[in-house]
């Protein structure tokens, strides 16, 4: 009987060992461990032992048993592991199904990137119309009529006192009419000059940023836009701010990265000066304020504006604005 | 504004060359547009002297040249021009020299024999602009040029070394309208004192003039002039003339080139009247009378208005003040006596003036921005005395100084705490006083704290505090101004509309569409071709009074054309499968003159296959059609939280819609918007070859609905059961209808029904269609049995069988 028991037991080892998938599993266990099986035989035998001899072979009967089960269960998880492996493949090189989705336009992807930083700085966004005052638009902002300024910008007249705005500056009037500082805002538009080549599009997008409070400097202007711009681009763009003129800002500046496109070695796109205008920013000017009733002795306060399609241009390697507005699907769905 | 390199250290010794020059302007806020060489072509232009002339053995009008060009052996050069003679000093381009015009010199044969360069004239060296034709090739005088030997770069001989400097000028700097204001920012920058030319001004109203100026109007702030007898017209010298075609200028004559010469150094506007052609020897500042004209330099009859300001003679006109003088007392060769004016206008005035009569001058141009009325006298005595030197004649003695307009500049008080908050920065008062006197801004030290400074008299843009705060962040330099963050109170500003406007981009994208952004102006003729009614408010287009062409001429009343004319684009393009939408502003004309009414709108076009660039071996070719724009509007309405949106037949088809295939958005009664099929025509209209879907709602009357907030339903805990049914109902019963009275009649056990199937053809007899419902049925609070379920779909299919003449169809 004992004779048995260990040579079943190696019989069971060899017959697991050679098991391949669930069916020979299934096989081996109805042989071996099922309740007709042959370690069911053998212990039936167990009745025909002798007394003494029967507790002894008994343990040794259900040890053995114990010892194959083991061995069957962890056969069984080795084999469940494998499965998968052994799935069949179609011909991967096949297009998946796609239902692709379409895109923004380039314009608002650089203007929501544009927007959502300064939103991070907490500033408010606001609108105002396409079509603004000339009041709005020249004379709150310090340009009077006949001013030279005007000249920087060749509008589009609906009438004597109605245009299409030229910059999203009128906005700053409007938010500064209807609220008192301290103001943290930034206006997203359109915004329109008769003009029109590989670089100009008689419409075109801008943000105008202001932000007013006590003590506001013009090293905290450079600190905003710094770190707008190493946002916009990378951290390691060097900045450059430079003198400028815009009737409602004094100092007023304009602000320089180094070319993208060259590097900074001097190109076609940064006329060889390795310096690109990205934006133009200033003090708000103390005329300004006096047209909205703020005391530019107690508050002080910075705007900037900068040209979405310059930036888009710049990150896209765009070299004709045109495009912009053709709407063509070949364009479009390269962004 | 040009200035030229050397002009520039005339008067400031700055030892660096013009890159660096540039770059100091540039961050001065005088922002250098252009840095160029002047005269690059006469690389390899040397000064050749002619050894002999022979004839040439093949050509009459050739001769055979030896030139010594400084080297051991004399070149041969052959020569065409009717003046070369032995010992003749004249330009030799040398081999390898490339001229103007991409002229490239080689060695060559010309009639068989050997020419190892060219003996130059003055055009084919880019030297002769603004001069007739010399006839021959350069005659260099050894008198007028020093170091004229033979070899020497020509360039060098005739101190042509030099490279202009293009200033874009902000409006704010007319000081800097002339060399000198632009040398003064250089000296400031340098630390070097700037120098001047050496004129001492005359005492002016010492003796009787013998001619007379009246003023008669305020805006003329200033009028200097004097009387030279005598003078030679004749064409300027080589330096003056090729100063002036540096800076772009054109030289005219002597007397004229040198009043544009010290405009160019001084900033100050001249102009010299031939004296004999003014009636009376007299000058009269004065308004323009209704309908007088005048015909200006440029040979154009000018008609004047009542504002203009005039320079007139005792009879007539005779310049337009500040902007151009007239053609009939212009300085020509004939003249012999002229009256020099040098006067201050008003910048508002001249800027009218220029404006009304569309011209604009080198003059004006500084006008417009103000002149410094301080200028006046030096620049006029500059003038005389150049004049004296280069036509000759004599100076009458005495003249005019009319200075009845001349208002000191404010005096200002600079408070150094404002300066420094203003800027962030830290300076003390000796750093800020001693930047603003480096370019001549000088202040009396009122305490530790403040200045106080009158504004030299050309810096007429010096009117205020936080005028002179910009001068000493400008001269201290924006680099050197700290960068900071500014301390604020934390807030959290209200969540805008364009929040919205991203999510409605954000579904459409995701539903596949591509965005376009059309301008907000569009062709007129985009009524005609909608074939809206005459009526239509969208008919009243907001004309621009200077659009750039006719096909931009008015404000879009809908955003549907642009759409279209982006499909046509693209269909031409060989892109015709669109899905293409836009977000943006109409403009509706409002009666009365205040701003147009703005809505903003979402419009869209669909072509070609149903799923624009998914592959075609899943998708196929399948067309988009009506299902997929109103499950793409569904979708749409899902994303935006808003319900209680019917799709619905229009009432009325839109003109520009194919009538039957035109749908409304509503809610309650009111239209949001509608979608459908383009009509025909319309697709004609706009050159369209293919069949257009379209959707245009109003963003602004959709979004006004109340957002549903999603609440929570719990998860079920007991199954489904799950039924199908189909019936048999006549063709003109509609699906939903027959859905919504499943929906009733299956009250709170029905959890889901829809339909999956809409079958006619064969064994279903012609007239009727086969309708297949899926249905699941679940109760919250217990597992459904059959019994219940069984119940409650015979209720249903009862009710549809009666409702819609149904037959139910065996499974």
């Amino acid at each position: 009987m004992e004779e048995e028991l260990q040579s079943l037991r190696a019989e069971a080892e060899a017959a697991l060992a050679a098991v391949t998938g669930p069916a020979d599993l299934e096989g081996f266990r109805v042989e071996y461990l099922g309740r007709k099986g042959r370690f069911s035989g053998l212990m039936r035998l167990l009745g025909q032992a002798s007394a003494e001899e029967r507790p002894r072979l008994g343990k040794l009967a259900n040890e053995v048993k114990a010892v194959v089960e083991g061995l069957f269960n962890a056969r069984k998880e080795e084999l469940e592991d494998a499965l998968p492996a052994a799935s069949p493949v179609g011909d991967l090189t096949l297009p998946g199904r796609r239902c692709p989705a379409g895109g923004l336009h380039p314009v608002t992807q650089v203007m929501e990137e544009v927007c959502s930083i300064f939103v991070g700085l907490g500033f408010a966004v606001a609108e105002g119309p396409d079509v603004e005052t000339d009041f709005y638009n020249f004379e709150a902002l310090n340009i009077p009529p006949h001013h030279p300024a005007r000249a920087m910008h060749d509008t589009f007249y609906v009438d004597e006192g109605r245009l299409l705005r030229t910059h999203t500056s009128p906005m700053q009037i409007r938010a500064m009419e209807q609220a008192s500082p301290p103001l943290r805002m930034i206006a997203p538009g359109k915004v329109y000059r008769c003009d029109s080549d590989i670089t100009h599009t008689p419409m075109f997008h801008q943000v105008e940023g202001f932000m007013v409070d006590r003590k506001v400097s013009f090293a905290d202007l450079k600190g905003v836009l710094s770190l707008f711009i190493t946002r916009m681009f990378d951290a390691k763009t060097p900045i450059r701010f430079r003198p400028s003129f815009f009737p409602f800002t004094e100092p007023s500046a304009e602000v320089d990265i180094g070319c993208v496109i060259c590097g900074g070695k001097g190109c076609r796109v940064c006329k060889q000066t390795g310096w690109l205008e990205i934006l133009g920013a200033g003090m708000i000017d103390p005329a300004v304020f006096a047209k909205v009733g703020y005391d530019s002795e107690q508050y002080s306060g910075f705007a900037f504006g900068l040209g979405i399609e310059r930036i888009a241009m710049l990150r896209y390697g765009i070299s004709d604005i045109r495009l912009f507005y053709e709407n063509d699907l070949r364009f479009l769905a390269q962004f | 504004m040009k200035c030229t390199e050397k002009w520039l250290k005339e008067y400031v010794a700055v030892e660096f060359g013009p890159d660096e020059i540039a770059a100091r302007l540039t961050m001065l806020g005088l922002e250098v547009d252009a840095v160029e060489p002047l005269y690059p072509g006469l690389d390899g232009v040397c000064v050749g002297r002619v050894l002999s002339v022979t004839r040439h053995p093949n050509a009459d009008r050739l001769s055979l040249c030896e030139v010594d060009d400084g080297g051991e052996r004399a070149r041969r050069v052959v020569c065409g021009a009717p003046n070369v003679r032995p010992g003749m000093f004249t330009p030799l381009a040398l081999p390898g020299a490339v001229l103007p015009g991409n002229f490239k010199i080689k060695v060559s044969k010309i009639r068989g024999e050997r020419s190892e360069g060219m003996l130059c004239a003055d055009r084919e060296l880019g030297l002769a602009e603004g001069q007739a034709d010399s006839g021959g090739i350069m005659d260099l005088d050894p008198g007028e040029f020093s170091g004229l030997v033979p070899g020497a770069p020509l360039a060098e001989v005739l101190g042509l070394r030099d490279t202009m400097i293009e200033v874009d000028l902000t409006p704010n700097r007319p000081d800097c309208a002339g060399v000198i204001g632009l040398a003064r920012e250089l000296a400031g920058s340098a630390g070097l004192p700037l120098g001047r030319p050496e004129i001492s001004p005359p005492e002016l109203a010492g003796s009787e003039p013998p001619f007379a100026v009246q003023v008669e109007a305020p805006d003329c702030l200033r009028y200097c002039a004097r009387l030279i007898r005598g003078v030679k017209i004749a064409p300027s010298p080589w330096w003056l003339r090729r100063r002036l075609l540096a800076v772009g200028l054109r030289p005219i004559n002597n007397v004229v080139d040198i009043t544009n010469y010290v405009m160019m150094e001084y900033g100050q506007p001249m102009h010299a009247f031939d004296f004999d052609r003014l009636a009376g020897g007299r000058i009269r500042v004065r308004r323009a009378k209704a309908g007088e004209k005048i015909t200006t330099l440029d040979g154009v009859e000018r008609q004047l208005t009542p504002e203009m300001l005039l320079i007139a003679d005792a009879a007539q006109a005779v310049a337009v003040a500040g902007i151009m003088g007239g053609s009939e007392s212009e300085v020509g060769p004939e003249t012999v006596n002229i009256l020099l004016e040098s006067a201050c206008f008003e910048a508002k005035s001249v800027r009218a003036t220029a404006a009304a009569l569309k011209l604009a001058t080198d003059s004006s141009y500084r006008f417009e921005r103000g002149v410094d009325p301080q200028a006046a006298p030096q620049a006029l005595e500059r003038a005389v005395k150049l004049i004296l030197d280069l036509a000759g004649g004599e100076v009458a003695p005495g003249g005019v100084d009319y200075r009845e307009g001349v208002v000191d500049p404010p005096l200002l008080t600079l408070r150094l705490g404002r300066v420094n908050d203003l800027l962030g920065t830290d300076l003390d008062l000796d750093t800020v006083a001693g930047h603003l006197a480096g370019i001549e801004i000088h202040g009396e030290r009122l305490d530790d704290q403040a200045l106080r400074i009158r504004p030299p008299s050309f810096r007429v843009d010096l009117e205020r505090e936080v005028d002179l705060i910009e001068e000493v962040a400008r001269l201290i330099g924006y680099d050197r101004i700290p960068t900071s963050m500014p301390l604020v109170a934390m807030e959290m500003p209200a969540k805008a509309d364009n929040d919205q406007r991203h999510r409605i981009k954000t579904i459409m994208v995701a539903l596949g569409c591509h965005e376009a952004v059309n301008y907000s102006f569009v062709n007129p003729a985009h009524g005609d071709w909608l074939g809206l009614a005459a009526a239509d408010p969208r008919r009243s287009m907001l004309p621009l009074l200077n659009p750039l062409s006719e096909e931009q001429g008015v404000m879009r009343t809908t955003l549907l054309p642009g759409l279209l004319e982006n499909a046509r684009h693209n269909i031409n393009h060989q892109c015709p499968d669109l899905r293409l939408f836009e977000l943006g502003k109409v403009f509706f004309a409002e009666p009365g003159s205040g701003l147009p009414r703005e809505e903003e709108r979402l419009a869209a076009v669909f072509g070609g296959r149903r799923h624009p660039g998914s592959p075609l071996l899943w998708e196929g070719e399948a067309a988009v059609d009506l299902y997929d724009l109103k499950g793409l509007l569904e979708e749409l309405l899902r994303g935006l939280r808003r319900s209680g949106v019917m799709l619905v037949p229009a009432k009325e088809s839109s003109p520009y819609a194919l009538p039957g295939s035109c749908f409304d958005l509503r809610h309650e009664g009111e239209k949001l918007g509608e979608w459908g099929k383009i009509h025909p025509r319309v697709l004609k209209a706009f050159g369209i070859k293919q069949e257009l879907l379209y959707l245009d709602l109003s963003t602004s009357r959709l979004l006004a609905l109340p957002a549903v907030r999603p609440t929570f339903t719990p998860l079920p805990r007991f199954p489904a059961v799950k039924r199908d049914l189909a019936l048999l109902v006549p063709e003109e019963v509609a699906a939903g209808e027959m859905l919504a009275a499943i929906r009733e009649v299956g009250g709170k056990l029905l959890e889901h029904a829809e339909i999956f199937d809409v079958y006619r053809g064969k064994n279903i007899e012609p007239g009727r269609k086969s309708v297949a419902f899926a249905i699941h049925y679940r109760d919250a609070e217990r597992t459904l049995n059959e019994e219940t379920v069984a119940v409650v779909h015979q209720l249903i299919i009862d009710q549809l069988v009666t409702r819609f003449h149904g037959q139910l169809r065996e499974a």
